[in-house]
């Protein structure tokens, strides 16, 4: 008995506002808007339907609404009315109801059917854009329809086109020429948000408005504000009004709503005293043009009320839709960066190499990574400036370039002379990298290259030495110029390598962790895991603020 | 917004006053935007940032792109007022060899105009 899904293509009667029925007869189908009530059906030629069959009687049935209901109404026809296959005299009519006139199976309509994949936010923009509003309706009539589209719009989370859709709505219920909506941005100054005029052309200059009404409105905790220029003598500093020739302006206070339970009409304003201002819905017009100044208070209370919380709410989906996007963003530097410090280590006789990597909350550029050539084993610690996917990115084209030089056995100064000429050509906006490349080779001989990264902390017997050595960072200056260093390693030397996350770790009262206590957790022959445990103990509950990576180098001999 | 930029002339060299984080982000984009602004009408600026409690990475590299920018128009920026931390900082990054430091806003005055710049 239950209807079928309607297929094919539906004309574009049928508005997301108004509901549609859709007529079948045999193989066609047509979609018809019903936009006005009572729609009539019937044999007859006048009627909104006409069905030429003569089990159809002339004045057959009647669909009419009532309290934003619609019913369908027999008019006691020869063969009867049905909804569903049932005969009715008066029923209510849901979506998807089946209606039949006398004639049965051959034609039928479909109230209000729902059309699946039809329903995006831009075509019922454009629906509601081209609504034909009859004259009979009254102003009430034509907010509510307005405020239920909008409000189904608000779960798109599109603010922009909300408040467009708002100003709009706005200007066809005040029959004001221009209409404007200002929000508060985070400063609490008012910016303009969205601006149209009649003819729905945008208006992208608030220039020509009357400001101090503005002000005067969001200043005087009022539901709204209605200047009539005609009426007042005093326009002494209302610049704008005389210059424009403006003559009604209109200005609502947008109140944040205050928490509701319930949803529905008995619902209070929010009360000006407490509601707090995000913006304001400014319409005008000009002299001899048209007169807003009788539209109804009812009216304009509505729009305060609703144009409030329907902004709140798109705000709150758009946060929720920034935030989703956010988390997507680190989850895709999170996997990048995983895969920077996949490092294989190679196992080489004369000595072990360990890295260990803790990453922030918010994913940084760091990376580390290891060679074995022939002309010894390389590490490579780096830290790419900024955070996120782009400084991800960046690190592991670094990495690349790095590793493809060091298998080649260029000299440690050429490869991040190559590497900074590669940024600094590249301009990478301000983004640069430290990095610091160090390789031991079988007899003990170090050479490292320090382009401003923290000094390494040599532990020699318990003792720490930081040699200065070092460069410019690469990416910064393209005429920088690069040098190594190099010194002898005795069995048992230790080379450990940070980043700058571990220094700068914070504790709760913003001291760092800084050089001294990582020189004497190092001093004592500590492993990785000391370093890391002494950093964490010291920051105790405060999160890491950058990203903390430690190299450790032993020459075994 | 943790940084506040005031901006005054001095002997003909634009000191600008920082205090607050030159850090990655609102922060950096404001120091470079005034800084920029400033160099389309003046040569000679001067940078002090002894208000400046923290500067990171993203604020460096901000610093020494604007530095760059400038030098490469024929215009100069000299630093002073630099606290502990950021004389570290530059001295890791070796970036103390590229930025001319001075004591106080009075020797670095005297310099520029010794310079001529």
């Amino acid at each position: 008995m239950a209807s079928q899904p309607i297929t094919g293509p539906v004309s574009d009667s049928g508005s997301g506002v108004f509901p549609s029925l859709v007529y079948v007869q045999g193989n066609d189908q047509r979609s018809i808007a019903l936009d006005h009530t009572p729609f009539t059906v019937g044999r007859k030629v006048d009627k909104d339907l006409v069905i030429a069959d003569p089990r159809v009687s002339r004045d057959h049935a009647l669909i009419l609404s009532d309290n934003g209901e619609f019913y369908v109404v027999d008019q006691s026809s020869k063969h009867g009315t049905f909804v569903n296959g049932e005969k009715v005299q008066r029923q209510k009519l849901q979506r998807n109801d089946r209606l039949e006139f006398g004639v049965r199976e051959v034609a039928y309509v479909i109230f209000h059917p729902v059309q699946a994949g039809s329903n995006t936010a831009r075509d019922f923009l454009s629906q509601i854009s081209g609504i034909h509003i009859s004259t009979e309706t009254t102003d009430l009539e034509k907010l509510t329809l307005f405020l239920e589209a909008a409000r189904k719009l608000n779960t798109m989370g599109v603010l922009d086109e909300i408040l467009v859709t708002l100003t709009d709505a706005t200007l066809k219920l005040t029959r004001a020429e221009r209409g404007y909506i200002f929000l508060k941005d985070e400063e609490g100054k008012l910016r303009l948000a969205a601006g149209r005029n009649y003819k729905g052309e945008p208006l992208l200059d608030d220039k020509t408005i009357s400001h101090s009404i503005l002000d005067e409105a969001l200043s005087a905790n009022s539901e709204f504000l209605i200047t009539d220029t005609s009426q007042s003598l005093d326009l002494a500093g209302r610049q704008s009004i005389v210059a424009y020739d403006l003559r009604t302006v209109i200005c609502i206070p947008l109140l944040k709503p205050q928490v509701q339970t319930t949803r529905d009409a008995e619902v209070p304003l929010p009360s000006p005293a407490t509601g707090e201002v995000m913006g304001a819905l400014y319409v005008d017009s000009r002299f001899a043009s048209r007169d807003i100044s009788q539209v109804s208070n009812d009216i304009l209370r509505a729009i305060a009320r609703e144009a409030a919380s329907l902004i709140e709410n798109a705000r709150l989906v758009q946060a929720e839709e920034a935030a989703r996007r956010y988390q997507q963003e680190l989850s895709i530097a999170a996997s990048m960066q995983q895969g920077l410090m996949a490092v294989t280590i190679p196992e080489v006789p004369f000595a072990t190499l360990r890295g260990r990597n803790l990453s922030c909350k918010e994913i940084g550029g760091d990376f580390f990574d290891a060679v074995n050539t022939e002309d010894g084993l390389a590490v490579v610690l780096a830290d790419v400036s900024g955070k996120g996917v782009s400084a991800a990115l960046l690190a592991s084209t670094l990495q690349g370039m790095i590793y493809s030089q060091l298998t080649a056995r260029t000299p440690l100064p050429e490869i991040v002379a190559a590497v900074n000429r590669f940024f600094t050509k590249k301009h990478l906006g301000e983004k640069y990298a430290t990095v610091i490349i160090a390789r031991v080779r079988r007899d003990g001989e170090l050479e490292y290259v320090n382009c401003g990264h923290i000094p390494p902390l040599l532990v020699c017997n318990h003792e720490v030495i930081r040699p200065s050595h070092g460069n410019l960072p690469v990416g910064l200056l393209a005429d920088a110029t690069y040098e190594s260093d190099r010194c002898s390693l005795h069995p048992g030397d230790r080379l450990v390598l940070v980043t700058d996350g571990v220094t700068e770790a914070e504790n709760a009262k913003g001291d760092f962790y800084d050089n001294e206590r990582l020189e004497a957790v190092a001093a004592k022959g500590s492993s990785l895991e000391d370093i890391f445990a002494s950093v964490s103990a010291f920051c105790g509950g405060t999160p890491l603020g950058d990203d903390c990576t430690v190299v450790e180098l032993v020459y075994t001999g | 917004m943790t940084l506040k930029i005031e901006a005054r002339t001095a002997d003909g060299v634009t000191i600008v006053s920082c205090s607050g984080r030159i850090v990655f982000g609102e922060e950096a984009t404001a120091l470079r935007d005034t800084l920029k602004k400033l160099l389309g009408s003046t040569k000679r600026v001067l940078l002090n940032l002894s208000g400046v409690t923290y500067i990171d990475s993203g604020g460096l590299g901000t610093l020494v792109g604007v530095y760059s920018s400038a030098r490469s128009a024929g215009a100069d920026i000299k630093l002073t007022g630099l606290g502990q931390r950021l004389r570290d900082v530059l001295q890791i990054t070796k970036l103390a060899t590229v930025f001319e430091v001075y004591d106080n806003e009075q020797q670095a005055i005297a310099a520029f105009n010794r310079g001529g710049a």
